[in-house]
């Protein structure tokens, strides 16, 4: 069984498609990166396989449940950490972490028993009792994955984790969600731009451009004979670089514009 | 310099038009077309009834009438334009932490974002209009030059109204932002509370009513609306001389709260934000008390409550109801004679069931306003919709039931205890229009949804569309609700009223719960316009 599978996913906005035929396989057990240049449609993918967007046309199953169909059911068993977060800002880490259990299903004194545990593991102790609202981007990412974390789910799906968090975090995440994997624990679906940290922790690739599934595999399959960058560039093609201009910049030029140089 | 505001200017123009032309944007230019042209008819009829009002206190000039119907009119302008201020007023464009990174005098940008809140703001505009009202009637019944200090003391009521609002806004935000000073008030409040409860039911009313010439002072924390108001007794009277030390006061109080106001705002601008720690709210283990609630249901019960409790603006009104409560227990009550009869006193008790409502409509019409990245758990998480809203409603009625008990408790202790079937009445009004409320407000939360800043001082909590929709809400079902009062009246059998209350909840409450379904499949059939809107992804 397939922990994803998609057939001919596509979602259009405004008659335009963001994917396009998208023919997902994710193995069970396996840890997925989903690569493509920024408005590629990586987020958007995450968003249909996780129920935040309705797909205009084809069929996804995950866990072996059809999402049209099943949708809580596939819920309960997923977790996921959306591109802009999903946190309720104005309870303390600690009380969001809960109550994300508790609507997840798990009864208060588990939830709360698993909060203590995970505030400890994403070392959020000593803010627990802050408001999320005021917690850095980094605190935030660690609490989402928490909160992803707290229900126990069979699939774990990460829209650019380690965006905007230092690398002392990147190192601890890294080293969790590697824990995970290789216990067996789960599958981990997981989108980012930073190819070298997907190189070292990833066991199987999709690389996706202008919404269209450019290849996938396990990762010594696509990356052939040379690193994952090398392939990547190839499929997406290389960024023009800017040209001169800035002449307001110069040295001698009237930069506040009020006409002296 | 120029340049410079003349680009703030075009900007804060720019985001209005966008705002008309994007998603949306056409039904909001003609919500807001719509609140113009009903605040200007309106306007001049109320306008027209206050006139009328100041005309007969002026041909008077002196005496208790005079005296009662300024108090009546000023403090009555003074509190629905603060407790509407608050909830409608819509200034986000001129956000002064946003400003902060420009080379712009904040003061300049502070004083023009609170003007432009009324100027550009139609609930601004009727104020206005019912202030040129009393100045009319004053001109009409005794033309002279004592209406030129009139004038005067309206234009410093206005400004002083908004600048205390704007200032009431930095106070509450501020307390939030220090642990200490904030228990310091809730404890403060609670004895209050407790006090008033203890006198009203030790039948102390009477002995309230004795104490109250002593708490006369109390008055002047509304100083806009007091002394505007004593400022005014003396110009009806012809004592010229005599009103000048009340508007120089006026106009002292005014530039110092409009100071204290714009400096607690750069203040605030120019910190982190940062609110410390939340009581309780380091150990998951510790969490809200739900009776019977159980499962994913009081999860989401708890986060809506405590959401609600942690709302700046449901503090206030927390506050502010209350004390509105005290002053017509005070003011307007005894002037209620008692051969009107038992119905048509007991309506102000009545009234503030709607009047509780009316201030919380923010939460019932744009229940997922500050939900920001978190709406998208609901769409996430396995979580019945319905359940979402059916879980804010519910936590938004038990507070607002806190709120309207408090507001009755206090009534009760300073006007004295009304009739059995008043207060049953009263209760049965607030929980019968409750279901008629929430049930509709949940379409057009969904239908309409607007991401709401977290704090007072940047307000903008309801678009103009759901801001017209819930006042036609509220009128149909205030319309709907007066007609057993009227049926009462002539049949002269006041239990009726209750009755029938109970019976028209009773009613709403099945309806209510037929809808719920609806509301939460339409709410799952919005996810793709909603979510961008409400995660401040479109703000």
């Amino acid at each position: 069984m397939l922990a994803i599978e998609t057939r001919g996913l596509t979602r259009l906005f405004d008659g335009k498609p963001a994917v396009e035929d998208l023919g997902l396989e994710v193995p069970l057990g396996a840890f997925y990166g989903f690569l493509g240049p920024n408005g590629a449609g990586k987020s958007t993918t995450i968003k249909m396989l996780t129920g935040l967007l309705a797909p205009t046309s084809g069929a996804a199953r995950v866990l072996g449940l059809d999402l049209s169909r099943d949708a809580l059911a596939v819920k309960s068993r997923i977790g996921v950490v959306p591109d802009g977060l999903s946190l309720f800002e104005r309870l303390s880490g600690a009380e969001q972490l809960r109550i994300h259990g508790q609507l997840y299903g798990l009864d208060r004194p588990t939830a709360a028993r698993r909060a203590e545990e995970l505030l400890d593991a994403l070392d959020l102790t000593a803010d627990a009792g802050k408001l999320v609202g005021d917690y850095s981007h980094g605190m935030k990412k660690k609490l989402a994955l928490g909160c992803a974390l707290i229900h126990g789910p069979s699939l774990l799906f990460l829209d650019e984790p380690f965006e905007g968090i230092d690398a002392v975090a990147v190192s601890g995440i890294r080293r969790m969600l590697k824990d995970l994997v290789g216990r067996g624990a789960m599958t981990i679906f997981l989108t980012s731009h930073v190819l070298e940290v997907v190189e070292r922790l990833v066991t199987h690739v999709g690389i996706i451009h202008r919404g269209r599934l450019a290849m996938q595999g396990t990762l010594d399959e696509v990356r052939a004979a040379g690193t994952l960058e090398e392939t990547f560039i190839r499929a997406v093609g290389e960024e023009r670089n800017g040209g001169p201009g800035l002449s307001w910049l110069d040295p001698a030029a009237d930069r506040v514009g009020t006409g002296r140089a | 310099m120029r340049g410079t505001l003349a680009a703030v200017a075009e900007l804060r123009a720019r985001l209005l038009v966008r705002r008309l032309r994007g998603k949306g944007g056409l039904a909001e230019g003609v919500a807001l077309g719509v609140l113009f042209l009903l605040a200007i008819p309106l306007g001049l009829l109320f306008a027209a009834a206050i006139g009328a009002g100041s005309y007969r206190a002026a041909r008077t000039g002196h005496g208790l009438r005079v005296d009662v119907a300024l108090a009546a009119i000023l403090f009555g302008l003074w509190q629905s334009w603060t407790a509407l201020s608050l909830t409608l007023n819509d200034r986000d464009g001129l956000d002064l932490r946003r400003f902060l990174v420009y080379p712009l005098p904040p003061g300049r940008v502070y004083l023009l974002g609170v003007l432009s809140g009324i100027a550009g703001d139609p609930i601004g505009l009727f104020w206005l209009i019912l202030l040129c009202g009393v100045w009319g009637g004053a001109a009409v019944a005794r033309p002279g030059p004592w209406l030129a200090l009139l004038a005067v003391a309206l234009l410093l009521f206005a400004l002083a109204t908004v600048f205390l609002v704007a200032l009431l806004q930095e106070l509450l935000s501020s307390m939030l932002r220090r642990r200490r000073l904030r228990e310091v008030a809730i404890g403060l409040a609670f004895v209050a509370t407790g006090w008033t409860l203890a006198a009203a039911w030790g039948g102390g009313a009477r002995s309230w009513r004795n104490a109250l010439p002593a708490l006369r002072t109390v008055q002047w924390a509304a100083f806009p609306a007091a002394l505007t108001n004593a400022a005014a007794v003396r110009l009806y009277g012809g004592d010229g001389a005599g009103a000048l030390p009340f508007l120089g006061a006026l106009a002292a109080a005014t530039a110092v709260t409009g100071f204290l106001a714009f400096r607690l705002a750069l203040a605030a601008a120019r910190s982190a934000g940062d609110v410390g720690e939340v009581r309780g709210g380091a150990r998951p283990g510790r969490g809200m008390w739900l009776g019977p609630l159980r499962g994913r249901f009081a999860a989401l019960v708890e986060k809506e409550a405590k959401y609600l409790l942690r709302h700046p603006l449901a503090r206030i009104y927390a506050v502010i109801v209350p004390g509105f409560a005290a002053l017509v227990a005070w003011k307007v009550e005894p002037a209620i004679p008692r051969e009107a009869g038992e119905v048509l006193r007991a309506l102000p008790l009545f009234g503030f069931a709607v009047y509780t409502h009316l201030v919380m409509q923010i939460f019932w019409l744009n229940g997922l306003g500050w939900e920001r990245g978190g709406a998208r758990t609901f769409y996430l998480a396995p979580v019945g919709l319905a359940d979402v809203l059916g879980a804010k409603n519910a936590a938004l009625y038990a507070f607002s039931l806190v709120i309207f008990l408090a507001a009755g408790a206090v009534s009760l202790a300073v006007g004295g205890r009304p009739p059995a079937w008043a207060i049953a009445g009263a209760l049965a009004l607030h929980a019968g229009l409750a279901p008629f409320l929430y049930g509709l407000g949940n379409v057009v939360t969904v239908l309409n949804p607007r991401a709401a800043p977290f704090a007072v001082q940047r307000n903008g909590s309801l678009s103009w569309l759901s801001g017209l929709a819930g006042m036609a809400i509220l009128s149909l079902a205030c319309g709907a609700f007066s007609l057993p009062v009227l049926l009462a009246l002539r049949l002269e059998s006041p239990w009726l009223v209750p009755a029938a209350w109970a019976l028209l909840g009773a009613a709403g409450l099945w309806a209510y719960f037929r809808t719920l379904p609806g509301a939460g499949r339409l709410m799952e059939s919005r996810r793709d316009a909603l979510l961008p809107v409400v995660c401040g992804d479109d703000a």
